[in-house]
């Protein structure tokens, strides 16, 4: 006891995640022409092939190293730019227009593929093992029927943090108070197979604005990880008595060992009666306070150290269980252990916490309304 | 092969402590399922099911079949009451011990 307690920052992880991966919206890799992606350490080349399928390979030839991106597409091929060696999506190589023959060994590292709420999903697994279509992100009900407005989507390079910082998130209920301005009133967990769940309930801080500080905002939140990247956030939101129904995806590629690309992407569910335009600004609106979100997360991220043994208090949320849970898509298939897959349910207890952050809301507006009056601004209420 | 490798001994101490200490066996008082649980306070819980006891619980086993997207659901009403009965008789000590 009385011992001085030191970070260890452990080793970063020899491999990337396996499981599915979002690539971004599908459309827009629908243009005609090849598009880069990095992902796992190395780059993808993504494309449309003649019948609409979209294809994605490792984005270097493996004649000479080429960079299949800068290439271009010919018939249902990505051609080299540096020898025009014709990549086929399935891996082969098709033809090298200035040879006998394709050696037979010519095949590539390709991706299988799958397309879910508009967006372009990719499976990855150092293994080489075949996609498992049943553990799929689902398809959101209603999403093709229209109901929902457009997809407002963005895409974020992360310099500097290794993905499972964006992971830890599912278990941080006091970092919604510190670092994004709500009191998060009920905060549970839900571990199982390959999903991670967290349900939320939360109000804004009146003492803040930005993130989601705002008095009259209210949010019921539902999010669950569908494998080790691709979040679908179910949030009932409140504001000034206005309900409306969002639905945030929140996904990212591991680019490096310390980088990857965040992406997310927001609708609304389109209220009775309303016209479309003005459905859509109020997804862009939600848009721009996640995005707010997650800039705020980014600013910590890009600050801190890894942990592998964090100190936790009696109100923090199960670290270590969803690590645990984390670690079964950084181990081989034969490696994952029950202990990371079996149900785990978390309720953390609020009281404490929420009984001291009103108190220190409280004292800010004090503070601030001193302030006002000193400096002869009018009072809001 | 494990990925985010500790460098220190004591972390996997402090990982069996937050993962596996202090959990006491609670059985369902309408099933064959038995579960690990902690009780740091009264609104406070956490529950570590096994594949066994999860193959038992016919009410999580019946909203598996939803098609409704949301295969992650809240927990069983049974097994919280169940919890909360024991909970009640004193079999589950309330209280953390230094945060764990």
């Amino acid at each position: 006891m009385g011992e001085t307690r030191f970070l260890d920052q452990g080793l970063p992880p020899q491999r990337f995640a396996r499981g599915w991966h979002c690539l971004g919206l599908a459309s827009t890799f629908r243009d005609g022409k090849p598009h880069a992606i990095e992902a796992f350490g190395t780059k993808l080349v993504v494309w449309e092939d003649s019948q609409g399928e979209l294809q994605v390979l490792n984005g270097y030839c493996r004649h000479m190293g080429g960079d299949l991106t800068q290439g271009s597409i010919k018939g249902d091929e990505i051609a080299c730019p540096f020898h025009d060696w014709r990549w086929g999506g399935d891996g082969k190589c098709k033809q090298i227009p200035y040879a006998r023959r394709v050696p037979l060994r010519a095949r590539t590292q390709r991706f299988e593929t799958a397309i879910v709420n508009d967006q372009l999903m990719a499976w990855h697994d150092v293994e080489g093992s075949a996609a498992d279509y049943d553990i799929l992100p689902p398809q959101l009900p209603g999403l093709a029927e229209g109901e929902y407005t457009d997809w407002v989507w963005v895409a974020e390079h992360i310099e500097g943090s290794n993905c499972r910082e964006l992971i830890d998130n599912v278990v941080d209920m006091a970092h919604f108070y510190y670092v994004h301005f709500a009191f998060p009133t009920s905060f549970r967990n839900v571990f199982e197979g390959q999903q991670a769940t967290q349900f939320m309930e939360s109000k804004g801080r009146p003492d803040m604005a930005g993130g989601y500080g705002s008095a009259e905002l209210f949010l019921k939140s539902e999010a669950t990880y569908y494998g080790p990247s691709y979040m679908i956030n179910w949030l009932d939101t409140d504001y000034n008595g206005f309900q409306t129904e969002v639905v945030l995806i929140n996904c990212h590629i591991p680019t490096g060992p310390d980088s990857f690309l965040l992406q997310y992407g927001i609708v609304v569910k389109k209220p009775e009666g309303m016209d479309d335009a003005t459905a859509n600004f109020i997804g862009k609106k939600y848009a721009d306070m996640f995005g707010d979100g997650f800039l705020q997360d980014v600013h910590i991220w890009k600050n801190k150290v890894p942990v592998q043994n964090p100190l936790l208090c009696e109100e923090d949320g199960p670290v270590y269980q969803l690590r645990r849970w984390y670690e079964q898509f950084y181990v081989d298939v034969a490696d994952v252990e029950a202990e990371m897959t079996d149900r785990f349910e978390f309720e953390v207890d609020t009281t404490k916490a929420n009984e001291f952050w009103q108190d220190e809301v409280a004292e800010n507006l004090r503070v601030k309304a001193a302030e006002d009056e000193a400096a002869g601004v009018p009072a809001h209420h | 092969m494990a990925s985010f490798v500790p460098t220190s001994e004591e972390t996997l101490e402090d990982q069996r402590l937050y993962t596996q200490a202090r959990l006491v066996d609670v059985a369902c008082l309408d099933c064959l399922a038995v579960v690990g649980v902690k009780k740091n306070s009264e609104h406070h819980t956490s529950i570590q099911w096994s594949e066994t006891a999860r193959r038992e619980c016919p009410e999580l086993n019946r909203i598996d079949g939803r098609p409704n997207g949301r295969a992650i659901h809240e927990g069983c009403p049974r097994l919280v009451a169940s919890i909360e009965a024991a909970s009640r008789d004193g079999r589950i000590p309330l209280g953390a011990e230094d945060g764990y």
